[in-house]
């Protein structure tokens, strides 16, 4: 795939930089100067596409190299909505970084209209020391307009290798419109998916933290369903409804990953 | 006429193998042999706790999607390892499936059955000494973590099974083991949980032919539901299953 964009962060005068910034259509980066606290070091890079979301058949493909101690925050600018699909293309993004400091990857969730089709890949190349923080979730479609899981295909994978090729963590999701049981069938009400993975040694405290909080909201919403399975279930009866937020974290090697389902796109997390 | 008596030889040969090769296979996914699958309930549990199956249409519904989950995310492992037998393979197999299970709960029961399977293997079909110098090699330190879709696979392909039968069996212990945990979870009585484990084989035929024969780069889960309703079953205050 030809690349669209590179991305290089550097340590310049004791300060994290962009040192290289290139992009070409459809992508662009906006490096702001002034977005965190000015006692805080760190670099925000902003990712538009243009027209406000992937059309058919473009292809992103981009490369991120973070210096040694360096802290980045890689987010965009609105959520990436995916347009529908003429003739079966598919639009994807390819994010390649090579880390050994801190990188947080924030985007607005990903938002697939009626038929279109979706897939992008991040490969993750980190050392022993490396801090990642990657968010990575979608919505069921545009809500408002009655679209919920309308969309033909969705393909999402994240890898992680640690010192060049062992992997980590490989994580591909695949939601195809063509399969056994609808998406919608598969989704159950619930409208966004989000996974949250935590690794390195940076981020203990909000591990143990996500940890337990998980742990706590989830013992609240599970029990069994009152009177009995086999009862008639009343769908108006609390007991009987499932819970509007479903979580679970789990401890993977030295980070912690963090999955859940919400049945309003409104939330926060 | 000596030719016919050759030819005739070697079809016996070859009857007899077929013979005693479907001995074995029926053994290995008879449940009766001590994998310890009865102990797992594919986050069925957890989703009865979390009130997503609420009847047996429910349940079929639930089943079914896990079975495509296990084509879409564990048949690549079979197949490969089915192929390919051997020790390195194995090794790297065991490796990416490790990384591939992020959810802990799911990654151990896999452990678990996948052990459980390769000691019980090595002792049964000891016609096959490759498994237990497989195992022993593989025993302690971090050299293999045990994982159960590639021992299955390692099992069946030194059984002599080819990729195909290989992977529709790891589709239907999946498949045996869902009705057991819902029997026992009364979800259905075991009369009801036969019928319409027939019913569901039908399903699971299909998604065997559109998920079989892939590579392990292409793994993929297609159900993230029943992935974090697996990951819940640490939070059930009473469970009867591990997972």
């Amino acid at each position: 795939m030809e690349r669209t964009g590179k991305v290089v962060v550097e340590k310049v005068g004791g300060k994290s930089t962009v040192t290289r910034c290139f992009s070409k259509y459809p992508l662009k980066f906006i490096v702001p100067s002034k977005v965190g606290p000015c006692k805080i070091d760190s670099v925000w890079i902003y990712s538009l596409t243009y027209g406000g979301g992937i059309v058919s058949g473009d292809s992103i493909s981009c490369e991120f190299e973070i210096g040694d101690g360096c802290t980045t925050v890689f987010t965009t600018q609105a959520s990436t909505k995916v347009y529908k699909s003429v003739g079966s293309k598919c639009s994807a993004q390819f994010l390649e970084f090579g880390s050994n400091a801190l990188l947080a990857i924030l985007p607005d969730p990903v938002t697939c209209f009626s038929t279109a089709r979706y897939s992008q890949k991040q490969v993750f190349r980190v050392l022993l020391d490396s801090n990642l923080v990657i968010v990575d979730w979608f919505t069921s479609g545009r809500h408002e307009s009655g679209e919920k899981w309308d969309f033909d295909l969705y393909k999402s994978t994240n890898n992680i290798f640690l010192n060049d090729n062992q992997p980590l963590f490989l994580d591909t999701v695949l939601l195809e419109q063509q399969s056994i049981s609808p998406i919608n069938e598969r989704m159950r009400d619930y409208q966004v998916i989000a996974m949250i993975i935590l690794l390195g040694p940076k981020l203990k405290h909000i591990q143990s933290e996500v940890q337990e909080n998980v742990k706590r909201m989830m013992s609240e919403q599970l029990h069994m369903p009152f009177s009995g399975i086999n009862g008639r279930a009343q769908s108006n009866s609390r007991h009987f409804t499932k819970p509007p937020f479903l979580a679970s974290c789990s401890v993977f090697g030295p980070k912690v990953f963090f999955s859940c389902f919400h049945d309003t796109i409104d939330m926060v997390i | 006429m000596e030719s016919k008596k050759e030819i005739d030889g070697a079809k016996e040969g070859t009857a007899s193998m077929t013979s005693s090769l479907q001995w074995s296979q029926w053994q290995l996914i008879d449940s009766i042999l001590p994998t310890g699958g009865f102990a797992h309930s594919f986050g069925i549990e957890a989703a009865i706790q979390a009130r997503v199956i609420l009847n047996p249409e429910d349940f079929q519904t639930y089943v079914i999607h896990v079975l495509e989950n296990t084509g879409s995310l564990l048949l690549p492992y079979v197949c490969s390892a089915a192929m390919c037998p051997d020790l390195d393979n194995w090794r790297k197999l065991d490796r990416m499936l490790d990384a591939t299970l992020t959810n802990e709960v799911s990654r151990k029961a896999s452990v678990s059955q996948g052990s459980a399977l390769m000691r019980v293997a090595a002792a049964v079909f000891t016609e096959i000494p490759s498994l237990k110098t497989m195992r022993e090699m593989s025993l302690g330190s971090d050299m293999a973590a045990f994982h159960h879709a590639p021992v299955f696979g390692i099992v069946c392909g030194l059984l002599g099974m080819d990729s195909e039968t290989s992977q529709r069996a790891y589709m239907f212990i999946t498949l045996r083991d869902a009705f057991s945990a819902a029997t026992r979870l009364n979800l259905v009585g075991p009369l009801g949980a036969a019928v319409l484990q027939h019913q569901v084989s039908i399903a699971a035929e299909t998604m065997l032919k559109r998920w079989m024969n892939r590579e392990v780069e292409d793994a993929c889960q297609t159900a993230p539901l029943l992935d974090t309703l697996q990951g819940c079953h640490g939070y059930l205050f009473s469970r009867l299953f591990s997972s």
